[in-house]
């Protein structure tokens, strides 16, 4: 099912903007800012010349996705929703 | 993680490379088209596991999708000896050589071009003006940086930008003009932003002495600044204001905003990178952050043909109740009186009940008959002013000083205002929805653009004889401070809404690129 949801919401590009609703929500609320104070603490850890892209993703996802506010998450939920109810005639499960 | 991209891409970039790398990023990352996202939509699952999550990659080499997760492309790239896959969600390249993503100069030009391309397609919001890049400092910048090393922190509650100024004799009403000016955001970040070029060859030009005033207050000094050089300055261009007697702040703001976008003539220049020089079409930074619409609209009675005007404004000047024209007191119970949280006590006034006043349509009686362009005879008409166009920074007059035929007098009807302000209510394109009949006004979230933030206040005390001026200005984001002269005093932000008002500053919250 989760496959189906997503190909729909793919196709009619409802991803993208999906997508971009949640990147400016996160940059508004201060997620975005905290997440980079964070990242620069692990850089600081483990040193700028060793330290990867692996590494910040596993440091830092836990933290991130405690930090999303309800709120986010609760608008983005609703707009999916949303968007499936318009769309689900056409869903094939 | 180097900067300079690895040697690893060399294996790849041969023969029609970026066009190959082109159509992956126009198929698989950022599809623009309803054609590619169906594509994207049907192929992009790990070929291992089926799954479309846990950060899917492509191989750079071969048509294969694994998960990057659970290491389904690792596989891949081993058993191949692929060593280049692409982040499907964010377009980053993984070199399984040095075991990290690199940033290949050419590669990532090609992602930068494929993505906006995308983004146009879409019409999504964020590609409307430029992406955000960051800052990479030139050859120039690096050497003065290294010979100032000396670095100023700002804080949330450093108070760089507060400095008193020296009373001249009775020039308290330019002072406190001058606190909200170096207090606006958006004037403040131009003149540190050293965007003013001169033109002027004398040394009159009063965008110059801003900006130096900017360089005062902003220096750290603490000791309170003496303005003569600015003083000298406006009674040059404004001899109407000259001399030492008290003048009203208020034709002190409209005398220097008009001085200043007269003055900024060199910093202003059109689409075609042409200098403007039409004085209605300037593009100053005055003029983009005071400057407002006002539409009239005029309604013949008999055949209720509008005939609209808009006119441009600095500020909005606002009857008081208790003045010798006529107001109309608004009971507290009618709809929007709590719109801006304003404290009601009964009877007392708010700033909204002064707006909505402003915009009421209002009968011209019998002896003011316009002529109506649709009946070609002069008719009774109603008139309307409402907002089409809000500056940046709306600047609200209480019109306390009456200076009738009869008498002259100050009006001191204390004036609620609150801290945030909601101006949909007064626009143009509210009222027309009204008229439409679309009378529930859905209130939209997500539109911000009429949402407004005191920052400044300037009060007046004492008679019209003998009065004295002080502002309230906001740093940071709730901190308030007095401004009496030279002396600045932590405020708190119930002084503020409890003092009087004559001149209030407020600023958009939410900024638009044009």
């Amino acid at each position: 099912m989760k496959a189906a949801v997503n190909q729909k919401l793919t196709e009619m590009g409802e991803r993208d903007r999906l997508k971009e609703l949640l990147r400016a929500k996160l940059t508004e609320c201060g997620w975005k800012d905290q997440m980079k104070a964070h990242c620069k603490e692990v850089i600081k850890q483990k040193g700028l010349e060793h330290v990867t892209v692996e590494d910040l993703v596993v440091e830092i996802t836990p933290k991130g996705r405690a930090l999303v506010p309800d709120s986010v998450k609760k608008e983005l939920l609703h707009r999916i929703r949303a968007f499936l109810a318009q769309h689900t005639n056409n869903l094939e499960y | 993680m180097s900067p300079a991209g690895c040697s690893h891409v060399n294996g790849y970039k041969v023969d029609n490379w970026k066009q190959n790398l082109r159509v992956i990023y126009q198929c698989f990352v950022w599809s623009g088209t309803a054609e590619t996202r169906r594509r994207k939509a049907k192929s992009c699952i790990c070929h291992i596991c089926g799954a479309h999550l846990n950060r899917l990659h492509s191989c750079l080499y071969c048509v294969f999708f694994g998960c990057f997760t659970k290491k389904h492309i690792h596989e891949h790239a081993k058993n191949k000896r692929h060593n280049l896959a692409i982040d499907l969600l964010y377009g980053g390249i993984y070199c399984f050589v040095c075991q990290d993503y690199i940033y290949d100069k050419d590669m990532e030009q090609i992602a930068k071009e494929e993505q906006r391309k995308a983004w146009k397609l879409q019409g999504i919001a964020s590609c409307i003006g430029e992406k955000y890049t960051t800052w990479e400092p030139t050859k120039r910048e690096l050497e003065l940086l290294r010979h100032n090393p000396k670095r100023r922190k700002i804080t949330t509650n450093c108070t760089i930008g507060l400095r008193g100024l020296i009373n001249l004799g009775n020039t308290c009403f330019m002072n406190c003009i001058v606190q909200a000016l170096t207090h606006t955001p958006l004037l403040r970040d131009f003149f540190l932003s050293d965007r003013h070029k001169c033109e002027m060859q004398s040394n009159s030009c009063l965008v110059c002495e801003m900006s130096q005033l900017f360089q005062e207050f902003y220096s750290g000094h603490r000791s309170p600044h003496i303005p003569f050089r600015l003083l000298h300055l406006v009674w040059t261009h404004a001899r109407h204001l000259a001399g030492y007697e008290q003048q009203d702040a208020h034709e002190f703001l409209i005398a220097a905003l008009d001085v200043l976008h007269r003055h900024c003539k060199g910093d202003t220049i059109n689409d075609n990178g042409k200098k403007a020089n039409n004085p209605n079409h300037c593009n100053c930074i005055i003029d983009q952050i005071f400057t407002g619409g006002l539409q009239s609209d005029v309604t013949c009675q008999v055949c209720h043909g509008v005939s609209t005007t808009i006119d441009p404004f600095w500020d909005i000047s606002l009857d008081l109740p208790g003045s010798s024209t006529p107001f109309w007191p608004l009971s507290p119970g009618g709809d929007g009186s709590t719109v801006n949280g304003e404290s009601h006590l009964s009877g007392s006034t708010t700033l909204t009940d002064c707006l909505r006043r402003f915009t009421r349509p209002e009968h011209l009686g019998s002896s003011a008959k316009i002529k109506c362009g649709s009946c070609h005879s002069y008719q009774e008409s109603t008139k309307q002013l409402t907002m089409k166009k809000l500056p940046i920074v709306a600047c609200f007059h209480l019109k306390r000083f009456e200076h009738s035929a009869k008498l002259r007098r100050k009006i001191t009807t204390y004036v609620s205002f609150p801290l945030e302000l909601d101006m949909t209510p007064f626009m143009a394109s509210s009222k027309e929805s009204r008229m439409n009949g679309q009378y529930q006004q859905s209130v939209d979230v997500l539109n911000n653009d009429n949402k407004y933030s005191l920052f400044a206040v300037v009060n007046h005390q004492g008679t019209l004889e003998s009065g004295h001026y002080t502002s309230f200005i906001r740093q940071h984001k709730d901190q308030w401070f007095k401004c009496d002269d030279a002396i600045i005093t932590k405020a708190s932000i119930k002084d503020v809404l409890d003092s009087e008002g004559y001149l209030l500053f407020y600023h958009k919250q939410f900024l638009e690129y044009e």
